[in-house]
C-alpha cells in the first residue's frame, strides 16, 4: 500500500473531516495519556495526512489511547481523533503487525493460571525485569496510579479457581 | 400581430462583424433566408452593424419601412443589446422592440469547422428571434417619486458614519438606536488597533456631530416594530421606550440622581465587572447625554426625582410610537459577543479570574470599573501573569461557529501590548492557533508585540483549571510537540463575534437572508458588499459579518453613497421587465409567494406582484400552476414561439433546445465563443433570465415538437443571481423527469447543468456529452415506438 492510499484508507475509516485538521493540539492537550505517547494524537493525524504510514503504525500512541473521547468532544473541526486511532489499530492488525510480545504474554498467562486475575504491579515488575527499556515511561504512570489508589499491590485470588484451571486445561488440550 | 391587430413589420440586420461571422457563416444566404420569414419587410447584411453607418441604416429603415420591431443577428445581446436599444429609441421605437440573434459567440466562433451546419443553426437562431420579435410589446419605464429620507438602524460606528455622510450630502436621516446611547461597541473599547489611539476620543466627536446635525433625527432607546412598502417608500413604525427622564430637562449631571439611587446592579456596559445604579448613564460620553431609569432594577422609591435639580425625572413618561416614510434603509445593527460560558472547559462564570476580552477592554479603560488597572477579580490584586486564549467561540464547530471572527487576533495583540506597556514585568502570553494580521499595518503591529516580549504559544488551549494559587492552562505547544500546563493569575478569553440577536426582528421585517454563519447576507459576496437582496436596503458594518472599525466605517460610507445614488433624483425608474398577475386566472394558491426570492408577491384573494421589488427572474411564472403569472418580457408566448421556430426544420440529429440563464450559463456560452472553444452545432439556445424561469410546458413543447433533448443550465448552486432560482429549477426538473417517465419518454432527454460565467469550457463539454448521450438514446419517440407496437404517439 503506498502512502497516499494509506491516507485515503484512514480517511475512509475515520471520516474525511481529518483533512481539515488545523493542528491546534486541542486533542493532544485533552488527552490523559499524551505525556506517555511518542507521537501526540495531533502528530498522529499529521502523520496520517502526510502518508507517513510506517511512523503512524509503529507509534505506541495507538495502543496508549484510553478511548476517553475527550479529543473527539473538543476538536474544533469536528474531527474524531479517537476514530483515527481505531482505524490505525484496525489496519495494524489486518497487516499482521500485531504487537506480539511473547515474554509479556507468558507472564500474563502465568498470573491468570495461578490467581485467576492479574496484579498490575507484579505484572509490570516481572515484565520490567525482562525488558528494562520499556520500564521508564510506564514507571511514571505506575507511580501516579499507585498514589491515587488506582492499583493495588496484591489484588488477591478470584473465587472458583477450579474453573479457571479447567479452562486452562481445556485450552491447552486443544 | 400587435395590439392593434396589425401584422408587425420587422427589419432583420445580419452582421458580418468583419470576418468574425462572415468567415464561417454564409451571410448572404442568411439574408436571403431572413427575407422569407413571416413579418420581415426588410433584411440586410451589414459589415459592422454596431458602427455609426450600421446604426444609421437601421434608423433610416425604421422610418422608411415603418418598422415595428428590429432583429439584429450579430454578437451576444450581453454585449450590444444596450447599443441597439439606443439606436431604435433614437429612431422612434420603444427600446424593448429589439431582439438579438447571437450568431457570433454562440455560432460562428464555436463552430468554425462546420460552416454548413453553423449556417443552418444561424438560420434557426434568426427564425427564433423573428418569431419572438413579432410578439414583442413596447414597455414603458415608469418613474415614480420617492422619499429622499433614509432610515439608519443601529448607531454603532457603521451607522454613525452612514448617517453623517447622508446628512452632509443633504439627505434627511432617521437614526434609530435601541440602546440609550449611540456609539455601539466602539464606545466601550479602550485604545484601538492598529494605531492604539483612544477609541472614545476619536468616536465621541462623531457622536456629537450626529447629535448636532440638523439633518439627522436621532432616536435612541427606540425600536422598529413594522416595515411595509418597498424601495422608495418604506413605511416604518417604531417606538421610543420611556427613559422616565425628560430629555429636554436633563442636564446630564447624573451624580445627583444616581448618587441618590439606593439600587445597584451589574453594569452591562462594563460587561458585569462594575456596578451601576437603577438610574444611570451608559457611558460618560453618552449621546444624548440624558439619564435613563432601568425599570427592571428601579424600586420606585422616588429618591432620584427628589434629587434632580432640573426636575427632569418623570415617572409617568409613556412609550411613544413614531411613523416614518423613507426611500432607503441602512441596516447597521452590529454584532454580539459569543457567550463564553458555553465553553465550559474554560471555566468562565465558574472561575472569577477567567474574564473575556471585552472585560479586559473595560479594565484597560481609564473610565472603566478598575480605572485602568489589570486586576484579578478574585483578589483585586494586580495580575502578574496573563494568558490570552484565542478562538473562543470562533473557528469552533462544537459551538456551531466554524468561521473566524477576524478581529480577535488583532484585539489581543493590542491588549497584550497595552498591558505590557503598563506593566513591563508582567508575563503576557497569547495562546493561538494562527495569528491573523491581514490589513494595512497589521503585521507590523504583530512584530511590535513580539518585540515587547509578549510570548506567543502555538496551540489551542484545551482547558483551564483553578488551583490553590491560580489558574492552570492546559495546551500543547505544537511547535515544540509538548503537552504542557502553565499557571497564570488571569486568563482572558478572546471571545468571537456573533450575529446580533437584537437584529432578528429587523431582519425578518425586511426579509433579509442569512448566511450559514447567521450574519445578514449581502447581494454578492464580492461585487455588492453593502447591498441586501432587497432593493433599497443596504447593510453596513458587523451586521454582515465580523470586521474591524476601519472597514465598518468604509461600509457605512459605501451604504450611504448607494442610498444617495438611489434617492438623489427624488424619483426612481422601475424596470418594466417584471412579472404581473392575471387576476382572472389566479386561484390564490400562494405557491408563488415563497418561490419569489425578492419577496415581491403578496396574496389577498389573488396574487399581486410589487413591481418595485420584482427583479424579473420569472421563477414565479414557471411555478404558477394555472399560468396566472406572466412576464412582460421573456413571456410564455414569446418563448414558446422561439421553441416552435427552433424546431420547425430540425436540420440535424440529435437536436437540442437549450434554456440558459442570462447571468451565468448564457454568459458562459458567450465565453466559450470568445475563447473559440468548439462544440457540436446541435443546440439551439434560448436566453432566459433565470433557470427558474423554465416552465415545464417549455420542455414538453420542445420534446413534442421533436427536440431529442432539452438542456436547462443555470448558475452554480449557491451562486444564483436571484439567490434560489436554480434550486427551484432543479426541483422542477426532478418532478418533470418523473412525469416524462410516466408518459413513456426517457427522462435522460432532460438535462440540467450548472455553469459559471467563467466556465465556457464546462458548458461546451456538457453539450458535447449530451449530444453523445442522445445519440445513444436515439431520436425522440424511439422509446414510445418501442412501448407502443401501434407506433402512434
Ligand atoms: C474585544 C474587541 C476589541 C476590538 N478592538 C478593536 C480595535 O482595536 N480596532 C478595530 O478596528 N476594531 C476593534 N473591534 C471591532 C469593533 O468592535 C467593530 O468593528 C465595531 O464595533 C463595528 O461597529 P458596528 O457599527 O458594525 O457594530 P456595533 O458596534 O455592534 O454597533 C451596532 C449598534 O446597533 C444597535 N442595534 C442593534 N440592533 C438594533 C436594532 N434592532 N434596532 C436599533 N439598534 C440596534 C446596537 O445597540 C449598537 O449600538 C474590537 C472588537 C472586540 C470584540
Ligand atoms: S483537535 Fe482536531 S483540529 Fe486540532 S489538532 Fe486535533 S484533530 Fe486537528
Ligand atoms: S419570482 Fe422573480 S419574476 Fe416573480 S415576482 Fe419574484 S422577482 Fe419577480
Amino acid at each position: 500500500m503506498d502512502d497516499a492510499a494509506f491516507t485515503d484508507e484512514v480517511i475512509r475509516l475515520a471520516g474525511d473531516e481529518i483533512r481539515t485538521c488545523i493542528q491546534c493540539g486541542t486533542c493532544s492537550s485533552s488527552c490523559s495519556t499524551a505525556h506517555l505517547m511518542d507521537n501526540s494524537i495531533r502528530r498522529l493525524i499529521r502523520l496520517v495526512l502526510e502518508g507517513r504510514r510506517d511512523e503512524a503504525l509503529s507509534s505506541d500512541s495507538i495502543w496508549l489511547c484510553t478511548s476517553c473521547l475527550l479529543c473527539t468532544v473538543r476538536c474544533p473541526r469536528g474531527i474524531r481523533p479517537k476514530a483515527v486511532v481505531s482505524a490505525l489499530r484496525q489496519i495494524y492488525e489486518r497487516e499482521g503487525l500485531r504487537n506480539r510480545d511473547e515474554a509479556f504474554e507468558r507472564i500474563f498467562m502465568d498470573q491468570i493460571r495461578n490467581k485467576g486475575r492479574i496484579s498490575e504491579v507484579l505484572l509490570s515488575a516481572a515484565y520490567a525485569l525482562r525488558n528494562p527499556d520499556a520500564t521508564v515511561p510506564i514507571m511514571e504512570m505506575g507511580i501516579e496510579l499507585i498514589t491515587k489508589g488506582k492499583v493495588s499491590l496484591d489484588p488477591g485470588t478470584v473465587k472458583g479457581m477450579d474453573e479457571v484451571r479447567r479452562i486452562f486445561e481445556g485450552l491447552e488440550n486443544d | 400581430m400587435d395590439q392593434s391587430g396589425r401584422t408587425p413589420r420587422i427589419g432583420v440586420y445580419i452582421c458580418h462583424c468583419g470576418l468574425n461571422i462572415a468567415a464561417t457563416l454564409d451571410v448572404e444566404e442568411l439574408r436571403r433566408f431572413a427575407e422569407t420569414l413571416p413579418n420581415v419587410v426588410v433584411a440586410r447584411d451589414i459589415q459592422f452593424t454596431c458602427s455609426d453607418a450600421g446604426q444609421n441604416t437601421i434608423k433610416s429603415d425604421v422610418a422608411e419601412h415603418k418598422l415595428d420591431a428590429v432583429v439584429v443577428a450579430a454578437c451576444s445581446p450581453r454585449l450590444h443589446e444596450p447599443t441597439f436599444r439606443r439606436t431604435i429609441t433614437e429612431a422612434g421605437l420603444n427600446q424593448y422592440m429589439l431582439e438579438m440573434a447571437n450568431i457570433r459567440e454562440q455560432c460562428s466562433w464555436v463552430h468554425m469547422d462546420s460552416p454548413a451546419l453553423a449556417t443552418q443553426k444561424a438560420k434557426d437562431l434568426i427564425a427564433m428571434a423573428v418569431a419572438k420579435a413579432a410578439l414583442l410589446r413596447p414597455l414603458e419605464t415608469e418613474s415614480v417619486p420617492v422619499s429622499r429620507d433614509v432610515l439608519v438602524i443601529g448607531g454603532g460606528v457603521a451607522g454613525i458614519s452612514a448617517a453623517l455622510d447622508l446628512a452632509n450630502a443633504g439627505l434627511r436621516v432617521y437614526l434609530v438606536e435601541r440602546r440609550p446611547t449611540i456609539g455601539g461597541y466602539m464606545a466601550l473599547l479602550t485604545d484601538v488597533f492598529p494605531t492604539n489611539d483612544c477609541s472614545i476620543c476619536v468616536l465621541a466627536p462623531k457622536m456629537a456631530e450626529v447629535y448636532a446635525n440638523p439633518m439627522i433625527k436621532l432616536m435612541t432607546y427606540s425600536e422598529i416594530l413594522a416595515i411595509e412598502g418597498t424601495v422608495g417608500h418604506f413605511r416604518v413604525t417604531g417606538v421610543t421606550k420611556p427613559r422616565y427622564v425628560d430629555p429636554s430637562l436633563c442636564k446630564g449631571c447624573i451624580n445627583e440622581c444616581s448618587g441618590a439611587c439606593p439600587v445597584e446592579v451589574p453594569n452591562e456596559y462594563d460587561f458585569g465587572l462594575g456596578k451601576r445604579k437603577a438610574i444611570y448613564m451608559a457611558i460618560p460620553q453618552s449621546v444624548p447625554l440624558v439619564a435613563c431609569i432601568d425599570t427592571n432594577a428601579c424600586i420606585g422609591c422616588g429618591l432620584c426625582a427628589e434629587a434632580c435639580p432640573a426636575d427632569a425625572v418623570k415617572y409617568d413618561q409613556q412609550a411613544e410610537e413614531f411613523k416614518l416614510d423613507v426611500g432607503a434603509i441602512i441596516v447597521a445593527t452590529g454584532w454580539q459577543p459569543f457567550d463564553a460560558s458555553r465553553k465550559e472547559e474554560y471555566g468562565f462564570g465558574r472561575y472569577r479570574d477567567v474574564v473575556t476580552t471585552l472585560q479586559i477592554e473595560r479594565m484597560l479603560n481609564a473610565a472603566g470599573p478598575t480605572r485602568g488597572d489589570i486586576v484579578r477579580p478574585s483578589t483585586g490584586e494586580i495580575a502578574k501573569s496573563i494568558a490570552f486564549i484565542q478562538c473562543v467561540g470562533s473557528r469552533d464547530q462544537t459551538v456551531g461557529n466554524p468561521y473566524c471572527s477576524r478581529i480577535c487576533c488583532m484585539s489581543s495583540l493590542k491588549n497584550a501590548q497595552l498591558i505590557k506597556e503598563r506593566y513591563p514585568d508582567a508575563d503576557v502570553a497569547i495562546h493561538y492557533i494562527d495569528i491573523r494580521a491581514g490589513g494595512e499595518g497589521y503585521e507590523e503591529f504583530y512584530i511590535r508585540a513580539q518585540r515587547l516580549g509578549i510570548r506567543f504559544i502555538r496551540g489551542r488551549v484545551s482547558s483551564v483549571e483553578e488551583g490553590e494559587d491560580g489558574l492552570y492552562v492546559h495546551y500543547e505547544d505544537t511547535l515544540l510537540g509538548k503537552t504542557l500546563m502553565k499557571r497564570y493569575d488571569l486568563v482572558v478569553l478572546s471571545t468571537g463575534l456573533e450575529a446580533n440577536r437584537d437584529a432578528e426582528v429587523v431582519g425578518s421585517l425586511l426579509g433579509l437572508s442569512r448566511r450559514p454563519d447567521r450574519f445578514f447576507e449581502i447581494a454578492h459576496p464580492k461585487m455588492r458588499p453593502v447591498e441586501a437582496h432587497i432593493d433599497g436596503v443596504f447593510i453596513a458594518g458587523c451586521a454582515s459579518g465580523p470586521k474591524e472599525i476601519q472597514v465598518s466605517i468604509a461600509q457605512g460610507s459605501a451604504a450611504a453613497s448607494k442610498a444617495m445614488q438611489l434617492l438623489f433624483k427624488g424619483e426612481i425608474e422601475l424596470d418594466p421587465t417584471v412579472a404581473f398577475v392575471d387576476r382572472e386566472k389566479c386561484i390564490g394558491c400562494k405557491l408563488c409567494v415563497d418561490t419569489c426570492p425578492s419577496r415581491a408577491i403578496s396574496v389577498k384573494d389573488t396574487a399581486f406582484v410589487d413591481e418595485a421589488r420584482c427583479k424579473g427572474c420569472g421563477t414565479c411564472a414557471a411555478a404558477c400552476p394555472v399560468d396566472a403569472i406572466e412576464m412582460r418580457l421573456f413571456s410564455d408566448e414569446q418563448i414558446l414561439a422561439q421553441i416552435r421556430a427552433a424546431t420547425a426544420v430540425k436540420g440535424e440529429y440529435p437536436f437540442i433546445v437549450g434554456f440558459l440563464c442570462n447571468w451565468c450559463s448564457y454568459a458562459g456560452a458567450d465565453l466559450a465563443g470568445t475563447s473559440r472553444i468548439q462544440y457540436p452545432t446541435n443546440i439551439r439556445i434560448i436566453r432566459v433570465m433565470c433557470a427558474g424561469r423554465v416552465d415545464p410546458s417549455f420542455v414538453l413543447e420542445a420534446l413534442r415538437r421533436g427536440a431529442d433533448g432539452v438542456l436547462i443550465a443555470g448558475c452554480r448552486i449557491g451562486e444564483c443571481h436571484y439567490v434560489s432560482g436554480n434550486l427551484h429549477a432543479l426541483q422542477r426538473v426532478e418532478v418533470l423527469k418523473g412525469l416524462l417517465r410516466e408518459i413513456g419518454i426517457d427522462p435522460r432527454r432532460l438535462k440540467i447543468a450548472w455553469c459559471a460565467a467563467s466556465e465556457g469550457d464546462i458548458l461546451a463539454r456538457k453539450i458535447e456529452e449530451f449530444v453523445d448521450e442522445l445519440k445513444d438514446l436515439g431520436p425522440v419517440g424511439t422509446e414510445l415506438v418501442a412501448a407502443l407496437p401501434s407506433g402512434k404517439d
